[in-house]
């Protein structure tokens, strides 16, 4: 309970990651492009000596990528040793979570369903908590 | 053995002092606290117990003393006092001092531990428990000068050594290479602002002290093999003593260093090599007396260090790998088909076993054998990067070897560049680095194969571009690619065709995520000097993926680099004659394959010939059909001096022709039917072909022709039309060429002397006096001309 969240926004939703997983929100700078990796992984970039594997949220949900704003932001995760740069639409504040998570009845829809570990309450309303292990794996991941 | 387990005695006493340093000092500031009493208690228990192992009784007695003590305080039929304290440091300093002469190899100076065991007892006299520090510094004090300047000198000896978690080491190199990429930022920034003097020298000191500091640190997490090697013997004994044998080791080169984290990974793979050499290798000792060898098998482990690489050589001088029944398996494995193995070399058929699912093994023993093979261990090695083969004599023993890069997060690479990235590629696979518009590279196509012909060499040549998806294919860019030639660990040979060659670099590569791993194209990423990242290749993968690596071992490995058996084999390139039947041609015969436009072939009644890259050969082939409307594709043949375009419809594929050839007099332009998956195939007759064409020999050399000298308007306009039109430009003077061409206006005596000669005239109309001579843009007149020179001279 109480957790903190990252309130950000996901394929023009309001979405939550747990503060705590997150190291820092950067503002991604150039992607180096990876050939041949599936469309939800924009490429690498550097922070500091680190290469983060940049991952396109809206893409990995199954939705169209968003366009690109000046500046992007992202949340930097570290999943199993690895280090992910999460690219957002948008992120807000970081904010304690007023409930746990819980489903609706009927489910979030396609891509969000399998991704959302639940609808949690926060100040600036109902928000989904995204369970980023299934974000960084990608929609053929969902799919199976 | 001993010493290595002394080694480790000294080792874990060490870490315990160290770990026990913190309690002992807490214990003395409350001697009544139980927990660090346990501590304590558990540390001179250790000693006690390691001491009975080794011979060391004087160890032995003052840890018992200590044990007692303090087993008497846990009992409760004690309590610990500032004196009991005083006595049981004084007796842990006397072990550590001790377990220094222990590792230096020297004697501790005789007396003191009396003292020492009698300043435990509870009831003793305050004097000597008041002055317990003094006690066990008293022999050293007590000794005379020559005891005690040795022991000095026996501490500045004995290397100090520290334990450090791996975790801070890679903090420390994470931070030494963002110092590295800090100052490489720097540098750029101070070559832009132009030379400064007073910053440039300081600058450069830095660069030197940042260099050395990174490979300090890269040593740090550097091991000596012998740590690996320490625990082979007791592995080589137990094994031996459940099969039956015996088996003597031998080490070299224990004093090379290779990364921790390296060491760990070969261990396994090394081990399985090991059993692989006890079980199958080495004889028992009956059979191996009966062989004239010594009772006694040899193992042998060598190591070498050259450059970024260790190579690690494991000899057994057993019976050698038995290449038959390894054929046989592979065959009822269904991994390869008897003719297949049939047209191995030995060499080749060693290689057999690294592949998956054999194992020489009849019944599964539990030493090897268990379906684990070669294969995992040859997967294992190159997995680190490294590479192994084996070399085998029937009788006399099998080596593998074992090349390993230095560390696993640093190697060195070469930068490639394809479109606007930069990629690297492991330098050990990196073989030669060729420019695709060079004259001795020769591209041809079979099939959808793209191949490439290189110093007598034919390869699979892939193109980076394509592999990745950014470039479509297109066959005319392979000219402006620069190849890198790639021998894989398990011999296999492919070109890359890369935009362009950067550099050599070490590189300190990270592990990449699962998703993008997923794709087998990267195998880790590393970043560059101005800290944007760059993918590491993963070209064993690759291979892979494109088919690579079985269709080279069935054909390019025995064709290429298997001479003897290449002419047992007799590789013949299948094609289509024009006349839609396929038709073959010795592959030795055939140089490169070329398309050329329908305009570059001129057949004239029985004169056929093909102009290719502005020389003209003689063409045959044609008469089999008629020629495609728009490209042709044209075989160049060549016996070694004159060579011969064979027009064909299309070309098929290499094989290899295994059977015989049936002579056929009927048709003399064939040497006779060979079968080609089960199919008869004609094999045209080489010989016939060139007897036949040898008159036309003086016609295919390129024709010369002289231009008029120190004429700016020749050189820029004119010679390239006659290059255009298979004439090589003469420059020599004394030269006889075919046709020189003159200026009408100039009436100069001509440059040299040529056998027929063109005049050009400066206005469209021909002035009365001169009817030979041709307008000078008059393009189709002066071609016309020049082929008129060509044809008038073979007639």
């Amino acid at each position: 309970m109480n957790q903190l969240l990252l309130l950000c926004r996901i394929a023009g939703r309001n979405a939550a990651i747990p503060a705590i997983r997150v190291q820092s929100v950067i503002e991604v700078g150039e992607i180096t492009p990876l050939p041949g990796v599936p469309p939800f992984i924009r490429g690498l970039t550097a922070l500091r000596s680190q290469a983060l594997t940049v991952i396109d949220c809206s893409v990995a949900l199954g939705f169209e990528s968003q366009p690109d704003t000046p500046e992007q932001r992202a949340a930097v995760v570290d999943i199993d040793g690895h280090l992910y740069a999460l690219l957002v639409d948008a992120a807000y504040d970081v904010g304690e979570a007023r409930s746990d998570p819980i489903e609706v009845p009927g489910g979030f829809g396609a891509g969000w369903q399998a991704a959302a570990r639940g609808m949690v309450e926060t100040d600036t309303g109902p928000t989904l908590l995204i369970d980023i292990e299934t974000l960084v794996s990608g929609p053929a991941a969902q799919a199976a | 053995m001993m010493d290595d387990l002394l080694a480790d005695f000294v080792a874990e006493t060490r870490e315990m002092l160290e770990a026990s340093g913190g309690e002992i000092v807490a214990w003395e500031a409350d001697p009544a606290d139980k927990a660090r009493l346990d501590t304590i208690f558990r540390f001179v228990h250790t000693v006690k117990g390691n001491c009975g192992f080794f011979d060391f009784p004087r160890l032995e007695k003052l840890s018992h003393a200590a044990e007692d003590a303090l087993a008497d305080c846990r009992a409760g039929r004690r309590d610990p006092d500032r004196a009991l304290v005083s006595a049981v440091l004084a007796i842990i300093d006397r072990i550590s001092e001790m377990t220094d002469s222990i590792e230096a190899g020297e004697d501790y100076p005789e007396g003191g531990d009396d003292e020492l065991i009698a300043a435990l007892q509870p009831s003793e006299t305050v004097e000597i428990v008041g002055e317990p520090k003094q006690a066990p510094s008293a022999p050293t004090s007590a000794d005379t000068a020559e005891t005690a300047a040795p022991k000095a000198a026996r501490n500045s000896g004995v290397q100090r050594s520290i334990r450090l978690p791996t975790e801070l080491l890679d903090e420390v190199m994470k931070g030494v290479s963002d110092m590295v990429l800090a100052r490489n930022d720097l540098a750029r920034r101070l070559r832009e602002a132009g030379v400064q003097p007073e910053i440039d020298g300081p600058f450069d000191r830095l660069s030197t002290i940042l260099a050395d500091v990174r490979t300090a640190i890269t040593r740090m997490r550097m091991q000596r093999l012998e740590h690996l090697f320490g625990s082979l013997p007791r592995l080589v004994r137990d094994l031996s003593n459940e099969l039956g044998k015996q088996v003597m080791v031998d080490f070299e080169g224990g004093e090379v260093e290779l990364d921790r984290e390296m060491v760990e990974m070969v261990r396994d793979p090394l081990t399985h090599i090991i059993r692989n050499a006890l079980d199958h290798g080495l004889e028992g000792p009956g059979e191996r007396i009966k062989a004239g060898k010594r009772e006694l098998g040899l193992l042998k482990f060598a190591a070498r260090q050259s450059g970024n690489q260790i190579t690690l050589a494991i000899t057994d001088d057993g019976r050698g790998i038995d290449t038959e029944r390894l054929a046989a398996k592979a065959v009822a494995a269904g991994i390869y088909s008897q003719s297949e193995v049939d047209a191995m070399s030995e060499r080749r058929k060693h290689y057999l076993i690294f592949e998956p699912g054999l194992s020489t093994a009849d019944a599964v023993s539990a030493v090897s054998g268990r379906g684990v093979g070669m294969d995992v261990v040859r997967a294992n090695i190159e997995r680190v990067g490294g590479s192994i083969d084996v070399v085998s004599k029937p009788g006399e023993g099998t080596s593998f070897y074992l090349k390993l890069p230095l560390t696993l997060s640093i190697i060195a690479a070469l930068t490639v560049g394809c479109g606007t990235q930069r990629y690297a590629i492991p330098r050990s696979y990196v073989e030669e680095i060729v420019f695709g518009s060079s004259e001795h590279v020769e591209f041809a196509e079979a099939g959808e194969r793209q191949l490439v012909t290189f110093r007598g060499k034919r390869v699979p040549c892939l193109s980076l571009g394509e592999i990745l998806g950014t470039e479509t294919p297109d066959a005319d860019s392979w000219q402006y690619k620069t190849l890198v030639l790639v021998r894989l660990a398990s011999e296999e040979v492919f070109a890359l065709a890369v935009d362009r060659v950067y550099d050599h670099e070490d590189v300190v590569v990270k592990p990449i995520a699962p998703a993008v791993m997923e794709t087998g194209l990267y195998a880790g990423t590393t970043l560059l000097d101005d800290g944007r990242p760059m993918m590491l290749l993963d070209l064993p993968n690759i291979a892979q993926q494109h088919q690579l690596v079985n269709e080279m071992r069935s054909a390019t490995r025995v064709v290429e680099e298997e001479q003897v058996e290449q002419r047992a084999s007799h590789p013949i390139m299948l094609f289509t004659a024009l006349d839609g039947r396929r038709r073959a041609v010795r592959l030795e015969l055939v140089r490169r394959i070329d398309t050329v436009a329908r305009e570059a072939i001129d057949i004239e009644g029985a004169r056929a010939q093909a102009v290719i890259d502005g020389a003209i050969f003689t063409l045959a082939g044609h008469e089999y059909g008629s020629l495609p409307e728009e490209k042709c594709r044209l075989l160049r043949l060549s016996d070694g001096d004159c060579e011969i375009a064979y027009a064909v419809q299309e070309v098929l594929d290499a094989a290899a022709m295994d059977g015989d050839i049936i002579p056929s007099a009927a048709d003399p332009a064939i040497e006779g039917v060979t079968l080609i998956g089960d199919k008869p195939v004609p094999v045209i007759d080489g010989h016939a072909l060139f007897a036949r064409h040898q008159s036309a020999k003086g016609s295919a050399h390129t024709m010369t022709c002289r231009l008029p000298a120190g004429s700016d308007w020749a050189r820029t306009i004119l010679e390239p039309l006659v290059e255009a039109a298979g004439y090589r430009v003469a420059t020599d003077a004394a030269e006889e060429a075919d046709v020189a061409i003159e200026l009408a206006e100039e009436q100069a005596t001509p440059a040299g002397p040529a056998r027929r000669v063109i005049r050009l005239r400066p206005e469209p109309e021909a002035p009365d006096d001169t009817q030979d001579s041709i307008y000078r843009y008059d393009r189709e007149a002066l071609l016309a001309a020049l082929k008129l020179a060509r044809s008038g001279k073979t007639a």
